[in-house]
């Protein structure tokens, strides 16, 4: 028998088979180009600007193409004294080059990022340079500034020749790649980058643990109480949800300042004396207090939708084979709310790690986080590549937290409603 | 019905390609500040070039503006910006560069331009638009005795009390040493050589932070404009160094009890700049000539305690006092290049933060971090 005949035919005349898949494949297409917008929607605004940062972050084609002969003469010199004459004249016949085509601009921007002091010595030297005579560069150079005589200044100088490198990522955590090629620290008295990420987190875990504990009796409160005292606590639970974020902000403020109302409260009952008024505000109380009630709705939520769906017969029943209240609580009820627990706490504190205006405001000396190092770098210093590095490191952290919880507790007990 | 609606549309778009076209959009620091800018000078010179000026508000910095050079899609024209983004601006690109005598009117009395201006430009793509000046205030209901030096500031012992300081190292550092006993020098050369060098930046952020950890001070970083006036109306702290034009509004314009101290103060310039390839680069060249002209300085004069850029505009402010607003007050006298009030000052200088401001901004964090 061949396998003709055993084919099944269409009415007209094609292949069952054939004719399935045709309409299969046109299915297939439909639900695609039902999805594509939202695929669209996911390269345009996530893929791209997360693969653009990344590439910002470690291109340094610029001052590579800009410096070529100073580079290439560089490969001979190792780092130790200054470097010698051909290096000098490689780079003031780049220099001169860049000048005439006026991008030296740049180069003095891009190299004052490596080194502090580069943008007005290049500035000196350009002035200067005109006036320069043939030959002996090493000595003219270093006559127009002190720093170009200093052999940091060329050290940075070679830092920057790789046409793509990770010293911003280095950068990000106070370190730099010396002239033996060894990763070390930064001068302690710039150790600033490292400070403020070991401060974000901690700011970052208090206040997710702060929500945690209070919006866990609100949590089940709103979901066993009755319709119309729960409505009534659910609006006062989203009322400030819907208040702009600085206004919240700035109602903590007049709250909480020294002669704010919290303490005139304080002083009016005799809590504390006139003159010794706590200080509640441009230090860290004063961020976990703006903090945790800014982020408290999006703890109350998820738990909320949760609880809702957990029956009260259970914690009934677990009372009635014998377990005390809390034993019924830490057995049943606990383990049901810890779907509700993961996605709050992921939410809060994912959102905290990136905070930016409140701890800027109410946050003093030591409320500057991570996220407001990147906007100087993103607004003052246009240090673009810098900051896309920080950003990077940011959301590298968020994705290790999200791997860390998946292992422990696994992602498919998320639940956000 | 097809025939309205096409008619719609044309007329739609034709209003929108006028509207575009033919107006200029400067980008400045909004609230009282652009309000004097709009009507000292943006409504004076809309009139008389026929142009439509849009005022927007943004809050400093030039990643805004990068942001519309990469994508392609510039929307400002001018920018109001402070000296140390000329600069970066300027090497970056993305500002115009001037002929400044060619591209600026000369004075009435025939000065040019270049010699009009209190001092030289930062970089070649700035042109001057004010003189304020940053200078400590005082709540005078909350303060003991009349503070009247820099020295004052630092001094708990007499004056206890907290303190508002800005929260970057920005003018801090030079009133620290000013303080501290460095005498400021021409312009404040000699504070400015100090902080060359590593002994003198350790010795500014001793002082400060000898300030900030003092039982009897303390310190409070504020980092928007109308924060020290209302810290000190609040009595959170009892002097703060701020802004001036800010302290003249809480005081003459909302009679508040606050007196400024001009004592080694730091003078600074805000810049307009004309961005490269902007939607109307030459109306905006144009406007930019005529508000930053003698008559147009002067004119923002009259709503905020700025000074203007040009010599020949103090003139015109001291022909018509009472210059202020309110009509009774006169402004000469509370500008920050007044006689009296320049004995012992320093020039912020933009230069010397261009260079050094990514590596005393880690060590100032570094230090605020460690207080």
């Amino acid at each position: 028998m061949s396998s003709e005949t055993q084919k099944i035919l269409t009415t007209d005349g094609i292949p069952l088979e054939e004719s399935l898949k045709k309409a299969e494949k046109k299915n297939k297409i439909k639900a695609f180009l039902l999805v594509c917008p939202l695929l669209l929607f996911l390269i345009i605004t996530y893929v791209f600007p997360i693969g653009d940062m990344l590439f910002r972050s470690v291109d340094d084609r610029m001052v590579t193409n800009m410096l070529p002969k100073t580079y290439k003469a560089m490969e001979q010199w190792d780092g130790k004294e200054l470097p010698e004459e051909e290096v000098f004249e490689a780079f003031y016949l780049d220099y001169k080059k860049l000048v005439e085509e006026k991008t030296f601009g740049k180069l003095a921007t891009q190299l004052n990022y490596e080194k502090n002091g580069f943008k007005s010595i290049l500035k000196k030297l350009k002035r200067k340079m005109k006036k320069f005579d043939e030959g002996n560069y090493k000595e003219q150079i270093m006559s127009v500034h002190k720093r170009w005589a200093n052999v940091e200044y060329w050290r940075a100088l070679k830092r920057r020749a790789p046409a793509y490198s990770y010293s911003k990522y280095l950068k990000g955590i106070d370190m730099y790649e010396n002239e033996e090629g060894k990763i070390v620290q930064v001068p302690e008295d710039r150790r600033v980058h490292k400070i403020l990420w070991l401060r974000t987190i901690e700011v970052a875990f208090f206040v997710t643990l702060f929500c945690f504990l209070m919006a866990y009796p609100i949590a089940h409160l709103l979901a066993t109480l009755p319709m119309k005292y729960s409505n009534l606590l659910m609006i006062c639970v989203l009322l400030p949800f819907w208040t702009s974020l600085l206004v919240r902000t700035a109602s903590w403020m007049i709250l909480l300042q020294q002669q704010g109302i919290v303490n005139d409260f304080f002083v009016w009952i005799g809590l504390v004396s006139d003159d010794n008024r706590p200080e509640m505000m441009y230090n860290k109380t004063g961020t976990y207090v703006a903090m945790t009630q800014i982020l408290l709705p999006f703890m109350v939520l998820p738990l909320y939708s949760v609880m809702k769906t957990i029956s009260p017969s259970l914690m009934r029943a677990g009372k009635s084979l014998g377990g005390t209240p809390f034993v019924a609580f830490w057995k049943i009820y606990f383990p049901l709310t810890i779907p509700g627990i993961g996605a709050g706490c992921l939410l809060v504190f994912i959102l905290a790690i990136g905070y930016y205006i409140t701890p800027a405001l109410v946050g003093g000396a030591s409320g500057t986080l991570i996220s407001n190092q990147i906007a100087f770098h993103m607004k003052s210093t246009l240090d673009w590549s810098f900051a896309s590095a920080m950003g990077l490191m940011l959301l590298a952290g968020v994705l290790a937290i999200y791997w860390v919880y998946n292992k422990l507790v696994g992602v498919d007990n998320i639940k956000l409603g | 019905m097809r025939k309205l609606s096409k008619l719609l549309l044309t007329i739609t778009f034709a209003l929108s390609i006028t509207s575009s076209a033919f107006a200029v959009t400067v980008a400045s620091w909004g609230g009282a500040y652009t309000e004097s800018q709009k009507l000292g000078y943006g409504d004076p010179t809309a009139k008389k070039l026929g142009v439509d000026i849009n005022w927007v508000d943004y809050s400093g910095g030039l990643s805004e503006i990068k942001a519309q050079k990469e994508a392609g899609a510039i929307v400002w024209d001018i920018i109001d910006v402070f000296a140390m983004d000329t600069i970066t601006g300027c090497d970056e690109g993305l500002f115009v560069e001037f002929d400044f005598d060619k591209d600026f009117p000369a004075a009435p009395d025939g000065t040019p331009a270049s010699k009009d201006f209190f001092t030289s430009m930062p970089s070649k793509c700035a042109v001057g638009n004010i003189l304020y000046s940053w200078n400590y205030a005082y709540n005078s209901d909350n303060v003991k005795g009349t503070p009247k030096t820099i020295k004052d500031f630092f001094n708990t012992k007499k004056f206890p009390g907290k303190r508002a300081i800005y929260s970057s190292a920005l003018t801090n550092l030079e009133i620290a040493l000013a303080a501290d006993g460095i005498k400021p020098g021409k312009g404040g050369a000699k504070i400015y050589k100090a902080l060359e060098t590593e002994k003198g930046v350790q010795r500014a952020m001793d002082k400060i932070k000898k300030l900030c950890t003092d039982p009897k001070g303390g310190c409070v970083f504020w980092s928007a404009g109308a924060q020290p006036p209302e810290l000190l109306m609040s009595g959170e702290v009892v002097m703060a160094t701020g802004w001036n034009g800010r302290f003249f509004n809480a005081t003459v314009g909302e009679g508040a009890p606050i007196v400024q101290v001009w004592d080694g103060q730091g003078l600074d310039y805000e810049y307009f700049v004309l961005v490269k390839g902007g939607p109307d680069e030459a109306n905006a060249k144009k406007a930019l000539a005529e508000m930053t002209s003698t008559e147009g300085l002067a004119g923002s004069a009259k709503y905020i305690a700025y000074a203007p850029w040009r010599k020949s505009s103090i003139d015109v402010m001291k022909k018509g006092e009472p210059w202020y607003k309110d009509g009774k007050t006169n402004m000469v006298p509370h500008m920050p290049t007044a006689p009296s009030n320049t004995k012992n000052y320093f020039l912020v200088d933009p230069i010397f933060w261009a260079d050094n401001g990514t590596e005393l901004g880690e060590k100032w964090e570094a230090m605020k971090a460690g207080l």
